[in-house]
């Protein structure tokens, strides 16, 4: 059967992350007109930013879709991109070039959804397997 | 941050109601009021910092500092936690100018501006450079003359009328200046620019930047001037005369000097030569006026003045030649440049105060484009004057030697182009009509030439803002009378003119328009249905 949890918490995934990407996004923006942001730094952090979306929406219909049927293909996938999601979230949360507390709290809370996502994708991978 | 101290301005003194000042004991801040600087911090914005406060406890007796390192928090959301940029909250401390980095530094700061972006985005300047080094070595128009040490320089007015010798010569640009300078008697030998010698002991280098070739200025000839003015060509003309004084006159002292150089098309000098005036100058003078001229021609040409560029200009002279035997030639026979007058040009008779023409022989006056003018004399016959060398004296009179042939439509026309020059038109008309001529004919009298008129026919030419004068016909018309047969012993005096008429022919100029744009409207073909 697949997960309810899980299935909730990609939707809640899915919907805290939008706000995180316009939040982080608008910051970036902000920072770059109060403080001195030049060019070399600004183009990596907006970058990653964008990849960081484009592989958020791929892991989470990945993910979706393999609870969804059952299968434990795409949700072992979904899981390995969520290591490189998990990547870039401490990257703004630590390696960015100005980290304001606001940034910390989102990311820390993007990396809490993370790890109880993780841990829910294995129970329904040996759930699927077995 | 605990030995950051804004107030303390005096070295090794107490500075009044500063408590973090280092210099001050406890017994100064006793008399302290207030703490003119309460907290000392870093950047605000950060998350948490550490703070020095410094307060006065004015309830102790006596008053005491007290000095707390705390920790401050920034309340807001955005503040900076971390940042990964290591000059983000710092002023940065500019380059320290070495030998190795001035030059870069100087191509970064050392113009009027400068951006605070850096040097990466000027990479399509060094891309031009290159290219332009070849172009360097030739003089252009405008670009000052370089000597061995400096500039070829031409002292002229700056400002007031005193000489300044920091004026460069430039290269094609043909001056003029006149400029006073003060001197002494007392130091005749000493001033500089009082000998013809600095103004020849400079060698001037043929091609820019290039050390290699230098080109001497020779003196070409001095000319001495007295103290009442007067001119003399001394012998020994090229050897170079020092200042130097003589019966308490300071004689030598260089009061004019005219440069001539030649180059080639290619924007290289090849000859420099230097003619001077000296005069003497006694010992009340304060100041003497000197006057430089520079001048330059091109290697191998005769310098033909021109008379416009292109179109005549008004007041000019009217340029004027003659076509080589055996035309047509191949182009580069041309016209020959003497001609007219010495400077080719079209000249007619001058009158002079005596109004006598066989005394006035050989005065003659060049025509300027655009004046009309008209001369004349009077000519005293006598019985004993044949016609036929009166006619020819008078003719000779009228047109002077060399009447040329062609006269240029365009004020710079060169003599290679055969197309530019316009034929003289001849005509001769006779002042009688035709019945008397019939007469006089069959009586086989002498027709003697008393007028020339020369019509100049011009035209605008070019652009309608900018019209330039061309001269497209010339027509000369002598008009001659009979001479009757004077009875012997008595004389008669007939005047004799001439006169130059320009006349514009260009026809006014018609702007033209575009066609308006029309509406075209039509009704439809069935508009008007139920009636037509």
């Amino acid at each position: 059967l697949s997960s309810v949890p899980l299935q909730v918490l990609f939707y809640v995934n899915g919907i805290y992350y939008i706000f995180y990407f316009v939040a982080t996004l608008a910051m970036i923006v902000y920072k770059s007109q109060v403080f001195s942001y030049p060019d070399d730094f600004l183009a990596p952090d907006l970058a990653l930013l964008f990849i960081m979306a484009v592989l958020e929406a791929l892991r989470l219909y990945l993910g979706s879709k393999g609870n969804l049927t059952e299968e434990e293909a795409p949700l072992g996938l979904s899981l390995v991109m969520t290591v490189g999601s998990v990547i870039l979230s401490v990257y703004f949360l630590v390696w960015q070039t100005y980290v304001l507390k606001a940034d910390v709290i989102i990311n820390a809370v993007l990396l809490f959804t993370y790890g109880l996502e993780s841990v829910l994708k294995v129970t329904a991978i040996a759930a699927f397997v077995s | 941050v605990a030995k950051l101290c804004v107030c303390d301005l005096l070295v090794a003194q107490c500075d009044v109601n500063c408590c973090c000042d280092p210099d001050c004991s406890a017994a100064d801040f006793s008399l302290f009021t207030t703490c003119s600087v309460p907290l000392v911090t870093g950047d605000s914005r950060l998350c948490s910092q550490k703070a020095a406060t410094y307060s006065l406890d004015v309830e102790a007796n006596p008053p005491e500092r007290i000095f707390k390192l705390i920790d401050q928090i920034n309340p807001s959301v955005f503040c900076i936690h971390a940042t990964n940029y290591k000059q983000a909250l710092s002023f940065g401390s500019p380059e320290m100018p070495t030998a190795e980095n001035f030059d870069q530094l100087l191509e970064r700061f050392g113009g009027a501006t400068f951006s605070a972006e850096p040097d990466s985005w000027n990479m399509d300047t060094d891309a031009q450079n290159p290219s332009d080094a070849n172009e360097t070595y030739r003089y252009e128009y405008g670009v000052p003359i370089q000597t061995a040490d400096a500039f070829l320089r031409l002292p002229s007015p700056v400002v007031s009328s005193w000489c300044s010798d920091v004026n460069p010569a430039g290269f094609l640009v043909n001056r003029a200046t006149k400029c006073t300078r003060s001197v002494s008697v007392g130091q005749c030998g000493n001033t500089q620019a009082l000998s013809m010698l600095s103004y020849i002991n400079s060698s001037i280098l043929a091609k820019r930047h290039e050390f290699v070739f230098q080109v001497n200025i020779t003196v070409q000839s001095i000319v001495v001037q007295s103290l009442n003015g007067m001119r003399t060509l001394p012998n020994g003309s090229d050897v170079p005369r020092l200042p130097m004084i003589l019966d308490e006159l300071c004689i030598n002292v260089v009061l004019g000097v005219s440069y001539h150089i030649t180059y080639t098309d290619a924007g290289e000098i090849i000859e420099a030569a230097a003619s001077f005036v000296l005069g003497a100058i006694n010992e009340e003078a304060l100041s003497i006026q000197q006057s430089f001229e520079i001048s330059f021609t091109q290697v191998n040409t005769n310098p033909v003045p021109l008379s416009g560029n292109p179109g005549y200009v008004v007041g000019l002279p009217v340029r004027a030649g003659f076509r080589p035997q055996g035309y047509p030639f191949p182009l580069q026979a041309g016209f020959a440049a003497l001609n007219a007058n010495k400077y080719g040009q079209l000249t007619i008779l001058q009158s002079t105060s005596h109004q006598d023409c066989l005394a006035a022989q050989g005065a003659r006056t060049p025509v300027l484009f655009g004046y009309n003018m008209a001369s004349g004399c009077k000519l005293r016959i006598t019985a004993a004057m044949k016609c036929q060398p009166l006619t020819q004296t008078l003719l000779d009179l009228l047109k002077g030697q060399n009447f040329p042939e062609y006269v240029a439509s365009f004020g710079n026309s060169q003599a290679q182009d055969v197309l530019d020059w316009v034929p003289i038109t001849h005509l001769y008309t006779s002042d009688q009509s035709d019945n008397d001529r019939i007469h006089n004919a069959l009586q086989s009298s002498c027709q003697i030439p008393v007028s020339l008129e020369i019509e100049v026919k011009w035209t605008k030419y070019g652009s309608l803002v900018n019209p330039q004068a061309r001269i497209v016909n010339v027509t000369a018309t002598i008009t001659t009378t009979a001479l009757k047969q004077l009875r012997s012993g008595r004389e008669r005096t007939i005047p004799v003119m001439s006169s130059v008429v320009f006349t514009d022919i260009s026809s006014p100029a018609e702007p033209g328009y575009k066609a308006w744009p029309t509406i075209n409207v039509k009704l439809p073909f069935d508009f008007f249905f139920p009636f037509v």
